[in-house]
């Protein structure tokens, strides 16, 4: 019933964006005809990401990040004018990305013949659907935020098919510039382990991400010595989680999922039902629209339960680049704090504008740009010096471990893991 | 066509059997889950604890389902519709409440005399707001159709339920949101036999306990009880007997309303997350319990949500959460091949 009802809303906002997309295409005319390939003096970036729902707070930082790079570059990439366009990857009802919305979002970049680069999407199940999509149209795509391993790679925690299944054309256009979950679920283990935790149990969202990192946690976990309990999937729409909860017994529990899936309730669930236990959750709830009662997530109570990691680091941890994007943002839109990925929107803009800028007389060509992508080589950026190898992953490894005091993330480690193999 | 032939000539023991399945086959099929865990526990632990804990989280969910179950079954009864915006109802019920939090001023911070009296108000205004609301959808989508084909009320009713969901999307966007656990409802206030009672538990069952008693009292005792059932078996002599047909319905659903109220209250203090889409949810499993306990039935309500509430823990508990809708509308179909009329019988038109 809720997948047929899941299905029909998906299949009417399709119809709708597709309705969206058609209307956009003028514009897209009016700025006159330049083919892939020519030289061009004004090129387009796109971002798809969730601008509704739970990440709000997240993503409206991303996109201020994506604007800050654009910006200081006076809006352009070497001597080509570079306009952004960010496209939302969600809808309200869902509360956060939306099939329909991101497979509408990747065409609509297909379709457009300036667009040379595509900065999205915030979650890995959304890119899973994008990445054919922007693949068969040649759009390279530049990941900030995506940490699923079988998107890249078939090392643990990929499924059976991947990554090939989502490369229809058999070249690689898709590049992330976070560190992958081997080495995120190498770091929530090693944080737990250093905590003493003697068993774990894994509650997942069964999300390709959720899914995807929690068996990247088990086999870290397994790997260090850690007993693990379980591994169960969570119903988004169950009402709570208190007889879940009630059946566990290990003295740390870990969400692998995002907070659009009833992360909040899952929390408030698991710490009222296991007092004692120590709590941890990824990336996809370091967000305020999780840590934050004042934007309806958990309780102040909760969250000192929480450890959360992130591949975000404190200022103080980066170099001078790291140091300056910081200052540069709250200069700018007067936070001190930003949410964990906006030094990733900024990057993620950064990495684009240069590949773009590196292909010189080429900027308009997608093929070139994309070339210069993979072709990233110890860049020296604000995440510190990383290149892209040939499956489009960082060599960026560092994790950091956030906990939650008053409702804000407040930075409290860095975590060097090693991924398991 | 003909009538497919019957089988009258059965052996003895077969139609023994067949007989003590009809008459005690609902009650087996309700105890396998309880009964084959039970065994399981005193096997491992020695005790019943963890099936009581099991049971007492079941009971207390499953109120909020039987007070939302009441209104679906008191709307089928008089006019044979499943009101598919009752669940919605529901839902703006808790956001409601959730909105007078802040009108009151009520925070975790409010003293137990403050919060007493707070809660009281908050209760009387979110049934005033849902019943009035549930009356107006009445009013407006349903009684000019009270002519039409079957099928119109029950699109108007689909198209109610989808414009309160998008007006509780509007309202608290399309997430979860926590809202202030004002009663700290988690915590323990006694142990029975190593089994904790909360006081969500205690709230879930105090609340809807004389909820469902005065609801079902006023109707048995007002007027509106022969009222309603003659309405119910036929609403034109009903009319001829002098019986305002339209206020009765009206009554009815207002007393709906008021209970789904009632119940979003008790679900902001229960879960402490309230979402859009709660409604959605909580409307498929009320109607189910309505179903189960026999549609049209009161008592079936309340019993057909306790049952649910036990089976969906219970489940949680044991299986696994991604059984958990499987196995309650297994048990829906399960109960409904054995005694198609529901656990306490129907009381319909067509059921006479």
């Amino acid at each position: 019933m809720l997948r047929n009802r899941k299905l029909a809303i998906g299949a009417v906002v399709s119809a709708l964006a597709l309705g969206l997309a058609a209307c956009g295409s003028d514009d897209d005319d009016s700025g006159g005809g330049s083919s892939t390939g020519a030289s061009a003096e004004e090129v387009t970036v796109y971002s798809s990401l969730p601008l509704q729902g739970a990440s709000r707070p997240q993503t409206t930082a991303m996109v201020q990040g994506i604007k800050l790079a654009l910006q200081q570059q006076g809006g352009k990439a070497g001597n080509t004018k570079v306009n952004y366009k960010s496209l939302d990857d969600s809808t309200a009802s869902e509360g956060s990305w939306e099939a329909g919305q991101v497979s509408a979002n990747a065409r609509k970049a297909a379709q457009d013949d300036k667009a040379v680069v595509y900065i999205g999407e915030f979650n890995s199940g959304a890119s899973a659907i994008s990445i054919p999509l922007l693949n068969e149209g040649g759009v390279p795509q530049i990941s900030p935020a995506n940490t699923a391993v079988g998107l890249t790679t078939d090392e643990p925690g990929a499924d059976k098919g991947e990554p090939e299944k989502y490369y229809p054309t058999g070249k690689r256009t898709y590049a992330r510039i976070v560190p992958k979950d081997t080495i995120q679920g190498a770091a929530l283990a090693t944080v737990m382990k250093q905590d003493g935790c003697k068993s774990i149990f894994i509650l997942n969202d069964k999300e390709v991400y959720g899914a995807g990192l929690a068996k990247n946690i088990e086999n870290s976990a397994k790997e260090q010595g850690i007993a693990v309990e379980g591994n169960d999937p969570i119903e988004k729409t169950a009402a709570n989680y208190r007889s879940l909860v009630s059946k566990i017994n290990a003295d740390c529990v870990v969400y692998s999922g995002i907070t659009a899936n009833n992360a909040v309730q899952l929390y408030k669930d698991l710490s009222a039902g296991l007092p004692n236990a120590k709590l941890y959750g990824p990336d996809g709830v370091a967000e305020s629209g999780f840590a934050d009662p004042k934007e309806k997530g958990i309780p102040a109570s909760v969250g000192k339960k929480i450890k959360v990691s992130v591949a975000t680091l404190d200022p103080d941890e980066y170099g001078p680049e790291g140091k300056a994007f910081f200052a540069d943002f709250q200069k700018e839109y007067g936070e001190r704090n930003p949410d964990p990925y906006a030094i990733y929107g900024y990057e993620a803009m950064k990495l684009a504008l240069q590949s773009i800028e590196n292909a010189g007389d080429d900027a308009g060509n997608r093929e070139r740009v994309l070339e210069e992508i993979f072709k990233t080589k110890d860049r020296d950026s604000v995440l510190g010096t990383y290149s892209i190898d040939e499956d489009g992953d960082t060599t960026l490894t560092d994790y950091g471990i956030y906990k939650i005091e008053g409702g804000e993330l407040v930075f409290d480690e860095k975590i060097q893991a090693a991924p398991t193999e | 066509m003909e009538a497919a032939p019957v089988n009258v000539t059965k052996s003895a023991p077969l139609a023994a059997v067949g007989s003590f399945l009809g008459k005690y086959g609902l009650i087996l099929v309700l105890l396998v889950m309880p009964v084959a865990f039970g065994i399981d526990d005193l096997r491992t632990d020695g005790n019943l604890t963890a099936l009581g804990q099991n049971l007492v989280a079941g009971l207390s969910n499953g109120a909020i389902w039987a007070l939302v179950a009441v209104g679906y079954t008191l709307v089928y009864g008089i006019i044979e519709l499943i009101n598919f915006a009752h669940g919605d109802v529901f839902m703006i019920g808790s956001f409601v409440a959730f909105g007078l939090y802040g009108v009151f001023g009520l925070t975790v911070a409010t003293g137990a005399l403050g919060l007493a009296v707070g809660l009281f108000a908050v209760l009387l205004v979110t049934m005033f707001a849902t019943g009035s609301l549930n009356v107006l959808i009445e009013r407006v989508g349903y009684r000019p159709l009270r002519g039409a084909p079957k099928l119109a009320p029950l699109i108007t009713a689909v198209g109610f339920s989808f414009l309160l969901q998008n007006v509780g999307l509007l309202w608290l966007g399309g997430s979860q949101a926590g809202v202030p656990n004002l009663i700290d409802q988690a915590k323990v206030v006694f142990t029975v036999a190593g089994v904790d009672i909360t006081r969500g538990d205690i709230l879930a069952l105090a609340a809807t306990a004389p909820l469902v008693y005065l609801a079902t009292t006023f109707i048995r005792k007002s007027r509106l009880d022969k009222a309603m059932r003659a309405t119910a078996q036929d609403p034109e002599a009903a009319r001829l007997m002098g019986i305002n047909v339209d206020t009765t319905i009206s009554l009815t659903f207002l007393l709906g309303g008021v209970l789904a109220g009632a119940a979003g209250l008790i679900y902001a203090l229960y879960q402490t997350t309230v979402w859009f889409f709660q409604g959605f949810t909580a409307g498929l499993i009320a109607f189910t319990a309505a179903v189960m306990g026999g549609i049209g039935n009161l008592k079936g309500a309340v019993l057909g949500g306790l049952i649910i509430g036990c089976i969906q823990q219970i489940s949680d508990n044991r299986v696994g959460q991604e059984w958990t809708p499987v196995i309650v509308f297994a048990y829906l179909i399960l109960i409904m091949v054995f005694k198609p009329s529901g656990l306490l019988g129907e009381e319909t038109r067509e059921a006479g």
